[in-house]
């Protein structure tokens, strides 16, 4: 494409035609440099974005620091144990204000000249403020930090817009707050995110990270050998507390699923052939004396990936995970996972859930790098501008418009719903919502 | 404390051995330098300064309580079954800055540091790491009862497997 994204060229880039069995898109969505900045004013900076988990900024002034878009933002814990959150960004000459990721501090001092700003943004001190700016009628407050637009919270989930000109979370989550709610309410102090975490960068596009995650067609090749290496450590018998994993998920033979939930949010599921060597099993009998069998059954029984339109991944299957995406460019993207755990989990159950974690989860685990590799391959695939298309239309034909059985046994109204997991049909839903906000009026 | 200089010479010539092994691939020879109870451990960074120090509480890149979970690597590379692990990364490990830092009756300790670099898809890059090594002797020498690599690169690019580290 040259010179700057035009609007017009859109419908060009999502070939939506499911009545004539068509839905690809065109490859130089995920290598297009125009288009990425597009993407970051037209979605991330004008929609609902995931910011952190509550546990992350757990006691008053304690501040976790992120970006929306181009925009670096600070959460802070307010004194009433409210939050908000600031561009990260001191008014005087634009530092950054806080020295690190995540921190406790009643105020936020520049680093730079040493202005400081109380947690909830007014600018507190100046310095040498009378020689520089004289005695009388100085208004401080012209140089309070500027508050993001919109900021909520569902059930410990932080998100927040630039703009104020959003829906409200609840309709912004839609179908998915359920597959949100089958995860918290597992716990009833709550979840928390377990000290540590890995930042990885992907050499590929940001969306190339969230179609990933919810991809169940790539689990029976790219996983086969995480599987194989799980049974050949089985027979081995070598290893007590990590041989009681899954491996029928992986390979293909089980009960699945997927959803396009609708604004871009998309699930997949696939049932667990051992749910009794999950950590969360332990509390079987507290989930059946307080929740819907129903719930009690996808909470045990199915493992589940959610990808939240447009930068977050929360997945609930041996492991539990946060995965954060933050575009960098078109063909290059950060991801940070985080472990979250329900809140005074046994200490057995909390390492067990780590372990697995670390089998699975991360670059250095061994199934996200093989994910990783395949991934920057398809990457590298992209630029071929003479094959164009990226083709999403398996289960095309099959796939149920609304709920199927088991989103009415737990309520949610997904778009579509489809039998397997491998079937592609989830990402309509995400392109569409891509293509919506992207060709907006402003 | 005197350490024996021959002890300091085959605690050396171990780490060296150890990191030669993993460059040209001989796996089988390289998990026999571990006891099968070894502790191999990659901490996570907890912010920007820390790294977590309860493994059985906090997440690392790699926690592995005995030798299957090296056992578990190797299989995995050797299958050629594995998209990160084919084609192989090439690695060269550079160890330097060895210290035997305690010795007693039962255990060896050592520190080293160590510059690892790779070459694959997407082109060459070095990491850097700090060694933590205990050992334990017996009358066959000395074997390895734990490996904490202390990965100082955190926002890392592409994969890292055992042979990255
Ligand atoms: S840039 Fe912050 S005080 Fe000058
Ligand atoms: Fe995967």
């Amino acid at each position: 494409m040259d010179g700057s994204f035009q609007k017009s060229g859109l419908e060009a880039l999502v070939d939506d035609r499911v009545d004539e069995g068509v839905f690809r898109v065109d490859r130089s969505i995920y290598t297009d440099q125009d288009i990425f900045e597009a993407e970051i004013e037209r979605i991330f900076e004008k929609g609902w974005v995931y910011l952190c988990h509550e546990s992350q900024v757990p006691e008053v002034n304690c501040y976790f620091a992120t970006d929306i878009g181009r925009h670096p933002v600070v959460v802070v814990r307010q004194k009433d144990d409210s939050l908000s959150a600031f561009i990260n960004v001191c008014s005087h000459r634009g530092a950054l204000l806080t020295p690190k990721k995540q921190g406790k501090a009643a105020t936020l001092t520049c680093r730079f000249h040493g202005w400081s700003y109380s947690c909830d943004g007014r600018c507190v001190r100046i310095k040498n403020e009378k020689e520089g700016f004289g005695e009388d009628g100085f208004d401080r407050s012209q140089y309070d930090l500027n508050p993001i637009s919109k900021l909520a919270s569902y059930r410990g989930f932080i998100f927040g817009s630039l703009v104020d000109d959003v829906e409200p979370i609840e309709e912004y989550l839609g179908a998915a707050a359920t597959w949100i709610d089958l995860m918290v309410e597992q716990s009833p102090e709550g979840l928390e995110v377990v000290p540590g975490s890995s930042t990885y960068v992907i050499r590929g596009n940001w969306k190339m990270q969230l179609e990933n995650s919810v991809d169940g067609y790539h689990v029976s090749t790219v996983h086969r050998v995480f599987a194989s290496t799980v049974r050949n450590r089985e027979e081995r018998e070598s290893l007590k507390g990590l041989k009681q994993t899954e491996g029928g998920r992986l390979v293909g033979i089980v009960p699945s699923g997927a959803y396009d939930l609708g604004n871009g949010h998309m699930s997949i599921w696939a049932q667990h052939t051992t749910p009794e060597r999950r950590p969360i099993f332990k509390k079987k009998e507290w989930l059946e004396a307080n929740l819907p069998a129903a719930h009690v059954e996808w909470i045990l029984e199915k493992g589940r990936n959610l990808a939240l339109f447009p930068n977050v991944m929360l997945m609930d299957n041996p492991s539990t995970q946060i995965r954060y995406v933050k575009p960098i460019s078109a063909d290059r993207a950060e991801v940070t996972v985080y472990c979250i755990a329900p809140v005074g989990e046994g200490a057995e159950a909390r390492s067990a859930r780590l372990r697995k974690f670390e089998d699975f989860y991360l670059t250095a685990g061994m199934a996200t790098s093989d994910d990783m590799a395949a991934l920057e391959d398809t990457m590298a695939g992209s630029f071929a501008s003479q094959a164009q298309w990226s083709d999403f239309n398996r289960g095309l034909k099959t796939m149920t418009h609304g709920a199927d059985e088991g989103a009415k046994a737990v309520g949610f109204d997904p778009v579509s719903s489809s039998e397997s997991w491998e079937n592609e049909t989830l990402f309509f839903g995400f392109y569409r919502r891509w293509r919506d906000m992207m060709s907006a009026s402003d | 404390m005197d350490i024996d200089t021959n002890l300091k010479r085959e605690v050396a010539e171990l780490i060296n051995w150890e990191t030669t092994l993993l460059d040209r691939r001989e796996w089988d020879d390289w998990i026999d330098l571990f006891a099968e109870d070894a502790v191999y451990w990659v901490p996570s960074w907890v912010d920007e300064e820390h790294t977590v120090t309860d493994p059985e509480t906090q997440l690392n890149l790699m926690y592995f309580q005995n030798r299957g979970g090296i056992e578990d690597r190797v299989f995995r590379i050797e299958s050629r079954d594995s998209y990160a692990s084919l084609p192989l990364d090439r690695t060269v490990h550079i160890v330097s800055n060895i210290l035997v830092a305690g010795v007693d009756d039962e255990e060896i300790s050592a520190t080293a540091n160590c510059l690892v670099h790779s070459f694959g898809k997407q082109g060459g890059q070095t990491r850097a790491s700090l060694y933590d090594f205990k050992f334990r002797k017996n009358d066959a020498g000395l074997k390895i009862i734990l490996k904490k690599i202390t990965l100082i690169d955190d926002k890392l690019e592409g994969p890292v497997d055992v042979y990255h580290l």
